[in-house]
C-alpha cells in the first residue's frame, strides 16, 4: 500500500457530454419547463382583475426560465452520480481539472442576461399593474385588531331610487346639503362591480396589518401613521376573501373572510357584482337608506349599526343574533341579563352604565379569562375608534334587549 | 499515571493525547476545539428545541381552526420563539462550533488568534438562550422572528424586552467571534499558503465573518431602540408620537438581510470541501467561489428592502429588486461550479456526499424561489404567504441544515477519533431528503393558493395540503433522531477513524483524530492546492501522512460490516 503512485483508475467515461445526450437534455429542458407553465392555472387562485392576469403572465415566464434552471441543474446532478460514481474499490482520483475560462464566464453571463429580461419585465407589468386609470372610485379602508371596515359615501347625486330628498328627516338633509355634501357608512365587506376600478386608501388603527385580495393579486401593507393606496380593476364577479397577511396579533388568521354554518359570507370580503345595477340594488341602496331614514327605536338602531359592520365587533365576539362566531373576546349571548349584575362590582349606576364603561375604557375591567384586547371607543371625532355618542347610546340600548338566550 | 503529558518536542512520536472527559466540555475553556464542540453541542440542543416548537405548529395546524394552543397569541409566541431559536441559537452559533473547530487546523494554527475572546463569546449564548426562552414565563412574545413594532412595542408582552436583550447578548458573541475569525485567517495561515491557497470553508467564514461585523451592530442599534420603547417611554417607532413603523423594518432588515448569507455562506463553504473530497475532483473554479463569497457579501447589504415591497415606498420598490436579481448571479456561479466540481470525478455515496448534493439539489429550488420573490410584481402576491416560509426553509433547512448534516458525516472523525455509522447515515438522508422536500415543497402552493403564514387559523380548503404537510414535518422531525442515536452510539462505539479516513488533502486532516491539544505535532506543511487531486503529488502527500499518523482505513468507502479488521496504530 505504500506505493508512491495512485491505483490506476478503472475507465473513465468522457468528460465531453455525447451529442444524443445534449440533444435530449434540450428536449426534456423545454419540455418540461413547457410543461410547468401548462400547470399555472392550477396553482394560482381565480384570476380576477386586470392586474391578476398580467402578474400570472410575469409568473409563466417565472417558471418558465425557473424550471429551465431547475431540470437543467437537477439533470446535470442525476447524470453526474450514474455516470461518475465510483465503482467499489475504486480508490482513484479524477481528473485534475481547476476551472474552464469560456465555461465560467458562460454561467456568469448567461444568468446575468437572464435576470436582467426578467427584471425588464417585471419592471412593465410592475407599471402597468400600478397605472392610474379613469373613474376610479375611491375607498376609505380602516384595518383595526382584528377586522376590516370599508367606508363608503352618499351624496344627494347618488340617493338610492326609492328615496327623495324632501322626505328625509331635516338632520340627515342638513348633512347632505353642508360643506362635504355627503352621509358616511362602514361595511365589513367591500363592494364593487366588473370594471369598475377601485383605489384604496387605507389607514390603521393599531398596528400593521396588509390588505390582500388573493384573486386580485393585489396586496399592500395598512401601517399606523400613514395612509397606503392600491390600485385594482376586478374582472370576473364573486366573491373573493379579503385576507390580513401582516402579523397583527392573536386574532391575525381571523382577520379573513370566512364562511359561517349556513354557508354566509362572514367578515372581509370582496363582492364584485356583473354589474352596476346588481352593486345598487344588492348592496349600496339598502345600506344608504338605511343611514339615511335611521329607525327611531334605539334598539333598532343599535341592531342596525352593528349588523352594518361599522364597528369590528365581530371578530372577537359571539352573538347570535348578529351570527357573530368571535372567541377573542367575551360571549355577549344574555349580556342583558349580565349587565346589571357586573355593574354592582364595578360600581357603575347600572347595566346601561357598565355597557358604556366597557365601551369607553376596556382595560378598566376585564372578564375573567380574557386579555386587555378591545380597542377603546372614543367620543371624539378626531380620536381613533371614534364612536358618537349617538351610536354608543343605541348600541348600549340594543345590547341591553339581548337576555336570556337560552344557547349561552 | 501521570495526569498530565510531558510537552512534546517537534518531531517527537505522536504524543499520546489526554482524553477529554464531559466535564472538559462543561467548564471555561480557551482550547478551540472545546469551544467548537460546545457551540456545536450548545446549538444542537436549541436545534431540538426549535424542532419541537415546528411540531407543535404543524400540530395545530392540522386543523384550520385553534384547537392545540390555547389562543391566537400562545400560537403566536410558539413561531415567534422557533424562527429566533433556530437562526440565532441553532444555525448561527452551528456554524460558528464547525468554523471554531475548523478553521485553525485548516490553518494549521495552534489556536485562534484571541483564545480567550473565543470561550467569552461562546459563554455569552447559554445565558442568552436561557433568557429568550424564560420570556415565555413574563409575558409572551408575539411578533415573529422579524418583531415588526407597533406590535412588538405596544402590544406584545415582557418576554418581547427579554427577546431583544437576549438577541443583544446573540450578536455580541457574534462579533467577537467574527473579529476572532478574521484576525485568525488574516495573520495566522501558515507559511506557504495564500489566500488563495486557502481552503473554502476558510474563505467562506472570512465573507461571513466580514458580514457579521459590519451588518450586527445594525441589529443592535435596532434592538436598543426598541427596548428604549418598551421600557424608557420613547416612541421611534410609535407614530401617534411622531415615530415611524417603516424604521424598524429598514434597520432590522439591513441586519437580517444579510444575516441570511451568514447563514448560508459557511454552507456554502462545507459544500466546496465536501463535494470535492468526495467526488476526489478539484474544486472547478476555485477563485470564482472563493470571489463570489465576497461579491454576495458585497451585494447582500444592497438587497435589504426587498423583504419590505408591501410596506415600502412604491417608488423604492424597482431599484431594490435590480439589485436582488443581480445577487442570484454569484450564486448560480458558485451552484455551477459545484456541478462543475462533481462532473468527471469519482463520486462516492458517503452519507457526507449525500448530504452534499441533497443540498445542491434543493438549494437551487430556493434560488429559484427567490429570484421569483424578487420580481416586485409577483413578491406583491405571494409576499408574507406560505411561499415565503416554504422559499426561506428551501434556503435555510435545504441550505444551511442538510450542509450541517453533510458536516458532521465528514467532520465527526476529525472530532471524535470515531466514523459515524454510514449504514445509519443513509438510513437518516434517505429519510430526511425525501421528508424535507414534502413538508416544503407543497408550502409554495399553499402561498400561492391564498394562505397566510403565521395564522394558527385558516381557510377550510387549505386543510388537505396542510394535513400533508405537517405528516411529512412529523416524519423530518422525528428523523433527526437517527443522526443524534448516531452520534452517540459511534462516539463509543463506531469505528476508530484514523488521522484521514476520507483522504483529504486540507490540513485538518494532516493531525491525529482527534488533535492533540496542540492541533499538529510540529509545524504541518500545508499541500500547495487544498484541492489538488488526481495528481501524482497529492497522492504521495496523504500516504506521506498516513506514515506519520497511522494507515487510513484501506477500504473506507465501503460498508462496515464488509471491512476486515482495523489497522489503527502507527506503523
Amino acid at each position: 500500500m505504500s506505493s508512491s503512485h495512485p491505483p490506476t483508475p478503472r475507465s473513465n467515461p468522457s468528460l465531453m457530454p455525447s451529442l444524443s445526450l445534449i440533444i435530449v437534455g434540450v428536449v426534456v429542458i423545454i419540455a418540461g419547463a413547457l410543461g410547468l407553465t401548462l400547470l399555472v392555472p392550477q396553482i394560482l387562485p381565480p384570476q380576477a382583475s386586470t392586474q391578476a392576469q398580467q402578474v400570472d403572465q410575469l409568473f409563466t415566464f417565472l417558471l418558465f426560465f425557473g424550471g429551465v434552471i431547475f431540470i437543467l441543474v437537477e439533470g446535470l446532478i442525476l447524470v453526474s452520480v450514474i455516470r461518475f460514481r465510483a465503482r467499489p474499490g475504486d480508490l482513484s482520483d479524477g481528473p485534475p481539472i481547476h476551472g474552464n475560462t469560456m465555461l465560467e464566464l458562460v454561467w456568469t453571463a448567461v444568468p446575468a442576461v437572464l435576470v436582467a429580461v426578467l427584471a425588464i419585465l417585471s419592471y412593465v407589468v410592475w407599471v402597468n399593474t400600478r397605472a392610474v386609470v379613469p373613474n376610479e372610485m375611491t375607498v376609505g379602508a380602516t384595518a383595526a385588531r382584528f377586522a376590516w371596515t370599508f367606508n363608503y359615501e352618499v351624496s344627494q347625486d347618488t340617493l338610492p331610487t326609492t328615496l327623495n330628498f324632501s322626505d328625509l328627516k331635516p338632520e340627515v338633509q342638513t348633512d347632505l346639503t353642508d360643506e362635504d355634501g355627503v352621509v358616511h357608512f362602514s361595511n365589513p365587506k367591500l363592494y364593487t362591480w366588473v370594471d369598475q376600478p377601485i383605489v384604496m386608501e387605507m389607514q390603521s388603527q393599531d398596528v400593521n396589518h396588509a390588505f390582500w385580495v388573493p384573486a386580485m393579486r393585489v396586496k399592500q401593507d395598512v401601517l399606523p401613521g400613514r395612509t397606503t393606496e392600491i390600485r385594482f380593476t376586478p374582472t370576473e364577479a364573486g366573491n373573493y376573501r379579503i385576507v390580513c397577511a401582516e402579523l397583527c396579533g392573536s386574532g391575525h388568521g381571523a382577520m379573513a373572510g370566512e364562511v359561517g354554518r349556513d354557508g354566509e359570507l362572514l367578515g372581509a370580503w370582496l363582492i364584485v357584482y356583473a354589474t352596476e345595477e346588481e352593486y345598487l340594488a344588492n348592496f349600496f341602496d339598502d345600506a344608504a337608506t338605511a343611514v339615511l331614514v335611521p329607525p327611531d327605536d334605539p334598539a333598532l338602531l343599535g341592531r342596525q349599526i352593528l349588523a352594518s359592520g361599522a364597528y369590528p365587533c365581530a371578530t372577537c365576539h359571539t352573538l347570535d343574533d348578529q351570527g357573530w362566531t368571535g372567541n377573542i373576546g367575551p360571549n355577549l349571548n344574555g349580556i342583558g341579563d349580565r349587565a346589571a349584575e357586573r355593574a354592582q362590582t364595578t360600581g357603575d349606576a347600572d347595566g346601561a352604565a357598565y355597557i358604556e364603561h366597557s365601551l369607553r375604557h376596556p382595560g378598566d375591567f376585564l372578564v375573567p379569562g380574557f386579555g386587555n384586547l378591545m380597542p377603546q371607543f372614543n367620543p371624539d371625532q378626531g380620536q381613533p375608534n371614534y364612536m358618537p355618542q349617538n351610536d354608543l347610546e343605541a348600541i348600549v340600548a340594543y345590547l341591553l334587549t339581548q337576555t336570556a338566550n337560552p344557547s349561552n | 499515571m501521570a495526569a498530565v503529558t510531558a510537552p512534546t518536542l517537534p518531531g517527537a512520536a505522536i504524543e499520546q493525547p489526554k482524553r477529554l472527559r464531559v466535564s472538559d466540555y462543561l467548564r471555561w475553556s480557551v482550547d478551540h476545539k472545546i469551544i467548537g464542540v460546545q457551540y456545536m453541542a450548545t446549538a444542537l440542543f436549541f436545534f431540538i428545541f426549535g424542532g419541537a416548537l415546528a411540531m407543535l405548529i404543524r400540530w395545530e395546524l392540522l386543523t384550520p381552526a385553534i384547537d392545540l394552543m390555547a389562543d391566537g397569541q400562545a400560537y403566536n409566541s410558539l413561531f415567534s420563539i422557533h424562527g429566533t431559536v433556530m437562526i440565532f441559537l441553532w444555525i448561527i452559533p452551528m456554524m460558528a462550533g464547525f468554523a471554531n473547530y475548523l478553521v485553525p487546523l485548516m490553518l494549521g494554527a495552534k489556536d485562534m488568534a484571541f483564545p480567550w475572546l473565543n470561550a467569552f463569546a461562546f459563554w455569552l449564548i447559554p445565558p442568552a438562550g436561557i433568557m429568550m426562552i424564560l420570556g415565555y414565563f413574563v409575558g409572551q412574545t408575539e411578533a415573529g422572528w422579524t418583531s415588526y413594532p407597533p406590535l412588538s412595542t405596544l402590544f406584545s408582552g415582557d418576554g418581547q424586552t427579554l427577546w431583544a436583550l437576549s438577541l443583544h447578548l446573540l450578536g455580541v458573541s457574534s462579533i467577537l467571534g467574527a473579529i476572532n475569525f478574521i484576525v485568525t485567517i488574516r495573520n495566522m495561515r501558515p507559511a506557504g499558503m495564500g489566500y488563495f491557497q486557502m481552503p473554502l470553508f476558510v474563505w467562506a467564514m472570512l465573507a461571513t465573518s466580514i458580514i457579521i461585523v459590519m451588518a450586527t451592530p445594525f441589529l443592535a442599534g435596532a434592538l436598543t431602540l426598541l427596548i428604549l420603547d418598551r421600557v424608557a417611554g420613547t416612541a421611534f417607532f410609535n407614530p401617534a408620537q411622531g415615530g415611524d413603523v417603516l424604521l424598524w423594518q429598514n434597520i432590522f432588515w439591513f441586519y437580517s438581510h444579510p444575516a441570511v448569507y451568514i447563514m448560508v455562506l459557511p454552507a456554502f463553504g462545507i459544500i466546496s470541501e465536501l463535494l470535492s473530497v468526495h467526488s476526489r475532483k478539484p474544486v472547478f473554479g476555485y477563485r470564482a467561489i472563493a470571489l463570489s463569497s465576497m461579491a454576495i457579501a458585497l451585494v447582500g447589504f444592497t438587497v435589504w428592502a426587498h423583504h419590505m415591497f408591501t410596506s415600502l415606498t412604491p417608488e423604492l420598490r424597482i431599484p431594490f429588486m435590480i439589485t436582488s436579481m443581480i445577487i442570484a448571479v454569484p450564486t448560480g456561479i458558485k451552484v455551477f461550479s459545484w456541478l462543475g466540481t462533481i462532473w468527471g470525478g469519482k463520486i462516492h455515496f458517503t452519507s457526507a456526499m449525500l448530504f452534499a448534493l441533497g443540498f445542491l439539489s434543493m438549494f437551487v429550488i430556493g434560488g429559484i424561489s427567490g429570484v421569483m420573490l424578487g420580481s416586485v410584481p409577483f413578491d406583491i402576491h405571494v409576499h408574507d404567504t406560505y411561499f415565503v416560509v416554504s422559499h426561506l426553509h428551501f434556503v435555510l433547512f435545504g441550505g444551511s441544515v442538510l450542509a450541517v448534516y453533510g458536516a458532521i458525516y465528514h467532520w465527526f472523525p476529525k472530532i471524535t477519533g470515531r466514523m459515524l455509522d454510514e449504514r445509519l447515515g443513509k438510513i437518516h438522508f434517505w429519510i430526511t431528503y425525501p421528508a424535507f422536500f414534502l413538508t416544503f415543497f407543497p408550502m409554495h402552493l399553499a402561498g400561492m393558493l391564498g394562505m397566510p403564514r403565521r395564522v394558527a387559523q385558516y381557510a377550510p380548503e387549505f386543510q388537505t395540503l396542510n394535513v400533508f404537510i405537517s405528516i411529512a414535518a412529523f416524519v423530518l422531525g422525528i428523523s433527526t433522531f437517527i443522526l443524534l442515536y448516531n452520534m452517540v452510539h459511534s462516539l463509543f462505539y463506531g469505528e476508530k477513524a484514523g488521522a484521514n479516513p476520507w483522504r483529504a488533502l486540507t490540513l485538518e486532516w494532516a493531525t491525529s483524530s482527534p488533535p492533540p491539544s496542540t492541533n499538529f505535532i510540529g509545524d504541518p506543511v500545508p499541500f500547495p492546492n487544498p484541492y489538488g487531486y488526481g495528481t501524482e503529488a497529492a497522492y504521495n502527500y496523504v500516504e506521506s501522512q498516513n506514515k506519520k499518523y497511522g494507515t487510513v482505513n484501506p477500504s473506507d468507502y465501503e460498508p462496515v460490516e464488509k471491512i476486515g479488521p482495523l489497522s489503527a496504530g502507527t506503523e
